[in-house]
């Protein structure tokens, strides 16, 4: 349990790649539950049934009250310092009083401890009497119980500080909410947190871990995910996967957030920030900054290296939303269901998919067709592997695809394994399959095939997977098995930008 | 000569046929006369081949009305032979093809085409067949009983196909169809909506099965045996589901505890059969005390190897009065006294089994005999202190004793003199009993003329006298076992002369030869199944005699036999319903011998066992013959002992 606490903070800080970090960090606010599923892949039947056995239980216990002293002496106090040095950090918790909870804490686990122990020294007693061995049974639980709501108030009270450290280390948040939007001032913050990234993997680290407790004790989730969303600077690679469609789940009133909307030049330029000496274009702001420094030492200096800080004027931001430029689109904010767009990287990956050429094609099936490169990339690494066909034509990766795509569709069976069919060598095989094509073509244009299609699910649930990013993640691999793929949805037969997208045109 | 049609019109006629059952009464009716066998040919709905020879003809003469067609111990059925069999009009709902190895998805595909109205198909046991066969199966799409237990490379493919093809589904048999997972088992109950029996045992599938199979509305019977993957959780998903279930067999489910057994008969309450044999052994109060709420609609209750305690069979006594039968082998804590209570209680019980029940005593065959005069079937295997006393009790108060079992019960000549009152016996197995000897047999010889089966495994005090005694008296004898009853020789075997008797072992019986298997083929022509392993004088004087007289011998074990390749090549080469031959350690035949052997029966073997080492030397082109043809061969490594 500890090793896998632990592991997180390891790769982070053995990994050099400042890409993997980040979006790792944003991976796991994203969607906790995931992280949950990395960090206690082996605690997950723990996590589930709330009867723990008391042992477990300890551990679990120890394990955070280590964590938390570690990390509150070590990594706490210099970042305050430095939140300091830079902005005036909203302070709002004692260090006093959480001292004393912690010490509190140990105390307590400690009792616990010699408890345990001690049931487990006189275990061949309490044999002849069961009546004091729950009895002590009793004791012990009451005291977990007890470091339980202990350390729920503690980390209670920690959390919002934390997110509070973590926004103002993190300006592109309120860069990218900022109503007057500027292309310049996207990324800025971004530079400034190099030199950081250690420590912030650190109390993110504590953060998911407190995440992870506050969940697994079915707290309610103190931090907003959607403020933890926007908090991570954003590249078009790492999070192409955050797609249309998040609003629907927020059902924001209309009214109550800004309408912004890019133009179509804007959304598909490659390059976002412009070099004003040399005029090269970079995706990243960050990556501008550190083009800059071979123009001169002007731009070596940290305050020209750092990222643009947040106005302190601006601390009340609207929300703000997107829409997109194609008039008549779900997404266009005429539309009369209009369904707002979330963050930059919503609109261009949803303009591409929707109203652009798909102009990649997969090398291996020559068939597929993508207008998002990282799509491509994705159907790249399963194409070929889909051996599970049905009886229409359509393939699948796996099984339990397949037979759900056969039990919602009359009629239609799985094929037999090809090899099997040759073997036997019938025409009579082939026949069946065109006749059954034949049969259900019909039902492709059906209005109820696409009206039930749940584009929404499928997209989200891919945004919560990129392999791109995650190559040798095994847990996250694992997590990612339980999404849709693009081509194995059940509704995959249909013919790619026929009936994905239909809910947008 | 008055015609016998004019006063007993066809119909007539059909009506007294609807009341014969045994197929040699047809056969002397078919031979009264011509209008007889116009009779019997519109009355017969159902064929069993036996060879295929004569099927085309029998087929054609009765296709008007033939509506089941058995070809299972049909041997050298293949695609073409069933193909060109099958008439084409015809209105067969039920063909049976378990068995029939020969047969590939084409002679399927050719069946489901040319039997339109075809409601049911066993294809169970033929081991080779897989999802191609499915599919076959899967376009006779009016199919309601399907059983293709054993059928190992069918897969979720497969059963999928099915699923698709045949949604009127009531009946399906998936036994031993180990490929079979989960999102098969989910598929089949989303398509099929209409089941109401299904045996999914040995399957490895977990719950989630269960989950799906409890919204099947309509299953009324369901079958787990061994199911080492469903556990209580799953029983839970049962008893809550839409089904409601009249018959569960969830025996040798090793995770299934009393807590699991007591939600499902919480759940379901219209329970009439419960297996719950050899599942978690320990069995709580509760689920007893829960069964008492099914209360009057139980029938059957078996609970084998589970711990029972006296109290437990009380409450069962009291309460499931309606109680037909009970198993309750191998639970050591069945004593007199729970016997006694639960007797008091189902009084109408008719199947009781205390197989290894070994605290029983003759107390419980008193009780048993008081209250349960209607008892037909009792099985007290292994029941060491049961004695004539007992017995005596049972003999005289259940006249209606059908079968009962005394296999190592250490039982004497005078438990079967009382046993013999029972006129009404058919099945009687007293092996391992050294205690019976020729006077026991003449009682039973004498007394009862209606047995059908008799077990005298090792019951070495029985002579030719006792055999003579047998035969002479049980005249409807169909399956005898003789094996290591080693003083009965020529002499006795001669005396076998049983026209019905069908199974006959007579493994390591050392005194008897040739000669004697000779007059006993003569005697017994309807022999199907011989196991002559260890008769180490039988040479192939006695083949020859068995291959002229016993023809539709169909599995024959002929193992340390002194047969020569010129014995077993003739042996196989004529017989012609012969399926199954185990033909181990025969040292005087020689690789040719083998070789020619099985070239001669090539096509009519479904299963052989031959040593090991023959695998090397023999032709392997013969051997792929062999099993393109449908042939399992097992391979044995055994050294060659012999025994006294």
């Amino acid at each position: 349990m500890k090793q896998i606490i632990g592991e997180p903070g390891i790769d982070l800080s053995s990994d050099s790649k400042m890409d993997l970090k980040l979006t790792r960090n944003s991976e796991s606010f994203h969607k906790p539950n995931s992280s949950n599923h990395n960090l206690n892949s082996f605690n997950q039947a723990s996590q589930y049934f709330p009867n723990l056995s008391p042992t477990n239980f300890l551990s679990r216990a120890e394990n955070l009250q280590q964590n938390l002293k570690t990390k509150s002496t070590n990594s706490f106090e210099p970042n305050l310092n430095s939140g300091m040095a830079t902005q005036n950090p909203p302070l709002d918790w004692d260090p006093h009083a959480m001292l004393s909870n912690l010490s509190f804490l140990e105390q307590k686990i400690h009792e616990v401890q010699s408890l345990v122990q001690s049931i487990i020294d006189q275990q061949a007693e309490f044999s002849s009497r069961p009546s004091e061995l729950a009895t002590r049974q009793q004791l012990a639980t009451a005291d977990l119980t007890c470091i339980i709501i202990q350390l729920i108030s503690t980390a209670g009270s920690l959390l919002p500080s934390i997110k509070n450290t973590l926004l103002s280390n993190n300006p592109a948040l309120r860069q990218l909410v900022n109503p007057d939007f500027n292309n310049n001032l996207k990324c800025e913050g971004l530079i400034r947190n190099f030199p950081e990234t250690a420590r912030n993997s650190e109390y993110e680290d504590l953060l998911r871990n407190l995440d992870n407790e506050a969940d697994w004790m079915k707290e309610p989730n103190p931090l907003p995910q959607s403020d933890i969303v926007d908090a991570n600077p954003i590249d078009e690679h790492d999070l192409k996967e955050s797609d249309d469609g998040d609003a629907e789940r927020e059902h924001l009133p209309p009214g109550s957030y800004i309408v912004l909307q890019l133009e179509k030049e804007e959304i598909l330029a490659p390059h976002t920030h412009f070099c004003v000496i040399c005029g090269k274009g970079f995706k990243r702001d960050a990556n501008l900054r550190m083009h800059m420094r071979g123009h001169g030492d002007e731009y070596k200096t940290p305050a020209a290296l750092a990222k643009p800080s947040k106005e302190p004027g601006s601390d009340v931001h609207p929300v703000t939303r997107y829409s997109c430029p194609f008039v008549g689109c779900k997404r266009n904010k005429e539309h009369k269901k209009f369904q707002p767009l979330k963050t930059i990287l919503c609109v261009k990956n949803h303009y591409k998919r929707s109203h652009c050429d798909k102009s990649y094609t997969c090398s291996r099936c020559h068939a597929k067709k993508f207008s998002v490169i990282a799509d491509l990339k994705t159907h790249e690494k399963h194409c070929g592997r889909d051996k599970w066909q049905c009886s229409c034509g359509t393939t699948f990766s796996r099984k339990d695809k397949l037979f759900g795509h056969v039990a919602l569709f009359q009629g239609h069976t799985p094929a037999l394994p090809m090899d099997e069919v040759k073997a036997s060598g019938s025409g009579q095989g082939n026949d069946d399959m065109t006749e059954d094509l034949g049969g259900y073509n019909g039902n492709f244009a059906s209005e109820e095939c696409l009206t039930s299609m749940d584009v929404k699910g499928i997209d989200e649930s891919r945004a919560y997977f990129s392999p791109m990013n995650f190559d040798g993640f095994g847990a996250l691999d694992e997590f990612g098995r339980g999404g849709f793929d693009l081509e194995d949805n059940p509704f995959a037969f249909i013919p790619s930008g026929f009936g994905q997208r239909s809910g947008d045109s | 000569m008055c015609d016998i049609t004019a006063v007993l019109t066809v119909d007539l006629l059909a009506q007294v046929l609807d009341w014969l059952h045994d197929s040699r009464d047809l056969k002397s009716c078919r031979l009264v006369s011509r209008a007889f066998l116009q009779a019997e040919r519109m009355h017969r709905r159902a064929i069993r081949a036996l060879r295929l020879g004569p099927l085309p003809v029998l087929l054609r003469r009765y296709v008007g009305s033939l509506q089941s067609l058995d070809l299972s111990s049909c041997p050298s059925l293949d695609d073409s032979a069933l193909s060109l069999s099958i008439p084409c009009p015809n209105n067969l709902r039920s063909v049976s093809l378990s068995r029939a190895t020969g047969v590939t998805w084409r002679g399927l595909e050719v069946l489901a085409s040319v039997c339109p109205r075809i409601e049911a198909i066993d294809i169970s046991h033929c081991v080779g067949f897989g999802d191609r066969e499915a599919a076959a199966v899967a376009k006779a799409c009016w199919l309601k009983e399907l059983r293709i237990d054993k059928c190992l490379n069918v897969t979720d493919v497969g059963l999928a196909k099915v699923a698709v093809g045949c949604s009127r589904l009531e009946k399906l048999g998936i036994k031993w169809c180990f490929e079979i997972s989960d999102i098969g088992i989910d598929l089949l109950v989303k398509k099929c909506l209409e089941l109401r029996e299904l045996d999914i045992s040995y399957l490895k599938v977990g719950n989630e099965s269960l989950r799906s199979i409890a919204s099947l509305s309509k299953l009324e019977d369901l079958a787990l045996v061994g199911c080492e993957y469903i556990d209580d959780e799953g029983l839970y998903f049962l008893s809550n589901g839409n089904c409601s279930l009249q018959s569960i067999d969830i025996s040798r489910c090793e995770n299934v505890t009393s807590v699991g057994l007591t939600t499902l008969a919480e759940g379901q309450q219209r329970l009439r059969k419960i297996n719950a044999g050899n599942c978690s052994p320990v069995l709580t109060s509760t689920f007893v005390s829960k069964l008492c709420t099914l209360g009057d609609t139980l029938i059957i209750l078996k609970l084998d190897k589970l711990q029972l305690l006296a109290s437990a069979l009380e409450i069962v006594g009291k309460n499931c009065r309606n109680l037909l039968e009970i198993g309750l082998s191998k639970c050591n804590c069945v004593n007199d006294e729970g016997i006694s209570w639960l007797v008091e209680g189902c009084t109408h019980l008719s199947t009781i089994d205390l197989t290894c029940c070994l605290l029983v005593t003759d107390k419980s065959l008193l009780s048993i005999a008081t209250c349960c005069r209607g008892v037909k079937c009792l099985r007290l295997e292994s029941c060491v202190l049961i004695s004539e006393k007992g017995l005596d009790q049972i003999a005289s108060c259940c006249t209606d004793l059908k079968e009962i079992d005394l296999t190592d019960c250490n039982v004497n000549d005078n438990a079967l003199k009382c046993l013999s009152r029972c006129s009404e016996l058919l099945v009687l197995k007293v092996g391992l009993c050294s205690g019976v000897s020729d006077i026991g047999l003449s009682f039973i010889g004498t007394n009862c003329s209606k047995l059908l089966e008799l077990d005298l495994y090792r019951c070495t005090a029985i002579t030719d006298d006792g055999l003579a005694a047998i035969s002479n008296g049980c005249k409807r004898l169909k399956k005898l076992n003789l094996c290591y009853c080693n003083q009965i020789s020529d002499t006795g075997l001669a005396h076998l002369q049983l026209e019905e008797l069908s199974d006959l072992e007579l493994r390591g019986m050392v005194r008897i030869t040739s000669s004697g298997i000779t007059a006993m083929a003569m005697g017994c022509r309807s022999l199907t199944q011989l196991d002559l392993k260890r008769c180490y004088s039988i040479d192939d004087a006695g083949m020859w005699a068995l291959a002229q007289y016993t023809e539709n011998l169909r599995q024959l074990t002929i193992s340390y036999c002194t047969v020569t390749g010129l014995g077993l090549c003739h042996i196989l080469g004529s017989l012609r319903c012969l399926q199954d031959v185990k033909m181990v350690h025969l040292s005087w035949v020689s690789i040719e011998g083998f070789e020619l052997a099985l070239r001669a029966s090539c096509g009519k073997l479904k299963k052989v066992k031959l040593l090991g080492k023959l695998q090397d030397v023999l032709s392997s082109e013969l051997l792929q013959t062999l099993q393109s043809r449908g042939c399992r061969i097992r391979w044995v490594n055994k050294p060659l002992v012999f025994k006294g």
